[in-house]
């Protein structure tokens, strides 16, 4: 079978390269998968988790509301801006290893993919926790204030009319996450997470070619980023929704 | 008279040390049209925002309809579902049409059927000629649309009070008309109305009672057609003279 990009003897840079993609094609595959796993799962669920603390922390409480009420929703803000500080303010490659060997600590039997989607959510949860109040704070009070004035709770208020619209603003904010989401993943070399970065290391070994190997990882970083961005280009063009409306002509008349 | 339906009882509003209302005594009965004028900062529109809750008062309270308005969101919700409120600024929901608007109330807190929220906001859309208009978005209206879907809106939750704030404040003086008879027609089915306004003509016109503010008190409280031609208190005479002049 004659394979174009099939190399036998590799002798600069490139060819090694295609060398290397080439026989190593199911680990780059794999690394790729794995990477992308953990980006999809650990960003949307981190989305998630960064949603209800964002609310969490925008909630505000009435002078009216008994104690029991107060003094729960206090503690549910103080755990929930504790846990913020805490993940923004260390690095992602340490919470890894943190995460993982404590809770192998505990004699927990936890896979390093789980640990690192684990990772990925709370880290990702702590960041977007500030984007979502961001958000929030960006859509003008009046928006509430006109549903709270027909007697619209405000937790019914977040949800249809605050929340879309802040939604809508911070797409390109999300996106963003995604993208260092996917590419952070490659810290998760250090607790053995068979992912991209783990897929060169290993392939570059072989050969003793960690240039080459390291530069094909490179490049399908960028293909996927690439490719996601567009995609969010696209899907943020999509919900800003028609320009013009057509005017319902059965009402016209019977005025 | 009949009871009150909404009854403020000495309420105070203080931001910081800044006192904008002091002991603001108020019955509005049903049907009443109640027209409050006054130089800006004079407490106006913090008295209405109180009236609906937006503004939590210092002290004194607010009845309805016999039972005080405690700050418990529940009561504060149910209280507000019958007391509507038109804004200055609109605030118009801009993420929906402008059915969706009017719908979105009627079908969440009221919990009625989509037919009857839909045919509701037909019904008032039409009063205020804006119906043609269901599938636009408010960022395709002009100022004074807005406001005729905003004053639709709130109709669609059969209020029995409607509150308005400076309805006409933000919009280009050709616009003000169409507004100002919008509210003139309502005025003539009986609705009970609290108007902050700069409109003086208008307060003239078509209020049954005129409250003038000044420096948050209730400076004067009367029939237009006496605060107008005849006001008592000095305060009042300045104040309509620099507008009658401006």
């Amino acid at each position: 079978m004659v394979n174009l990009f099939s190399i036998d003897n590799p002798e600069n840079s490139l060819e090694w390269m295609i060398f290397l993609a080439d026989k190593y094609a199911s680990m780059f595959l794999e690394g790729t998968r794995l990477t992308l796993l953990i980006a999809i799962l650990g960003t949307l669920l981190g989305f998630v988790l960064g949603y209800v603390i964002g609310l969490i922390q925008d909630a505000k409480i009435n002078q009216g509301d008994n104690i029991v009420k107060k003094v729960l929703y206090k503690c549910i803000k103080i755990i929930a801006a504790v846990y913020v500080e805490i993940f923004r303010d260390t690095p992602m490659i340490v919470q890894a290893m943190i995460i993982y060997f404590g809770i192998r600590e505990a004699n927990i039997n936890i896979t390093p993919i789980a640990a690192g989607i684990l990772v990925t959510v709370l880290n990702t949860g702590a960041y977007m926790a500030e984007t979502v109040r961001g958000g929030i704070g960006s859509i003008d009070l009046g928006q509430r204030e006109g549903a709270w004035a027909m007697g619209m709770s405000p937790m019914k208020t977040m949800l249809y009319i605050v929340l879309p619209q802040a939604f809508k603003n911070i797409i390109p904010e999300m996106a963003n996450t995604f993208l260092t989401n996917l590419k952070m993943t490659s810290v998760l070399n250090v607790i053995a997470v068979q992912e991209l970065f783990m897929a060169a290391k290993t392939v570059g070994g072989n050969y003793y070619k960690y240039f080459e190997s390291y530069l094909v990882i490179a490049v399908i970083y960028f293909v996927l980023c690439f490719v996601f961005n567009k995609i969010f280009i696209f899907m943020e063009k999509k919900l800003q929704g028609k320009n013009d409306y057509a005017l319902a002509v059965e009402y016209m008349d019977n005025q | 008279m009949s009871e009150a339906i909404i009854s403020i009882q000495e309420l105070s509003k203080s931001f910081g040390d800044h006192e904008v209302l002091r002991k603001i005594d108020i019955d509005v009965h049903a049907g009443e049209i109640i027209c409050i004028v006054g130089s800006s900062g004079s407490g106006k529109s913090t008295l209405l925002r109180c009236i609906n809750k937006l503004e939590r008062q210092s002290s004194g309270k607010i009845m309805f309809c016999g039972k005080e308005v405690r700050d418990v969101q529940r009561e504060i919700n149910e209280y507000r579902s019958k007391v509507g409120m038109v804004f200055q600024s609109f605030n118009l929901f801009n993420n929906m049409t402008v059915l969706q608007n009017c719908m979105l109330c009627t079908r969440k807190v009221l919990h009625l059927s989509k037919a009857e929220a839909f045919d509701r906001a037909i019904t008032h859309l039409k009063e205020v000629d804006m119906a043609p208009y269901i599938h636009a978005k408010p960022s395709q209206l002009s100022g004074g649309q807005k406001q005729r879907v905003a004053i639709a809106r709130s109709l669609c939750m059969n209020p029995q009070v409607l509150l308005f704030d400076e309805p006409t404040s933000a919009l280009d003086p050709e616009m003000v008309g169409e507004v100002l008879n919008v509210m003139k027609e309502l005025a003539t089915t009986g609705l009970t109305m609290i108007i902050v306004t700069h409109e003086m003509a208008f307060a003239r016109d078509v209020s049954t009672r005129t409250i003038f503010m000044d420096r948050g008190y209730v400076a004067e409280d009367a029939p237009p057609s006496e605060l107008f031609t005849n006001p008592k208190n000095p305060r009042t005479r300045e104040f309509l003279s620099r507008y009658l002049a401006g």
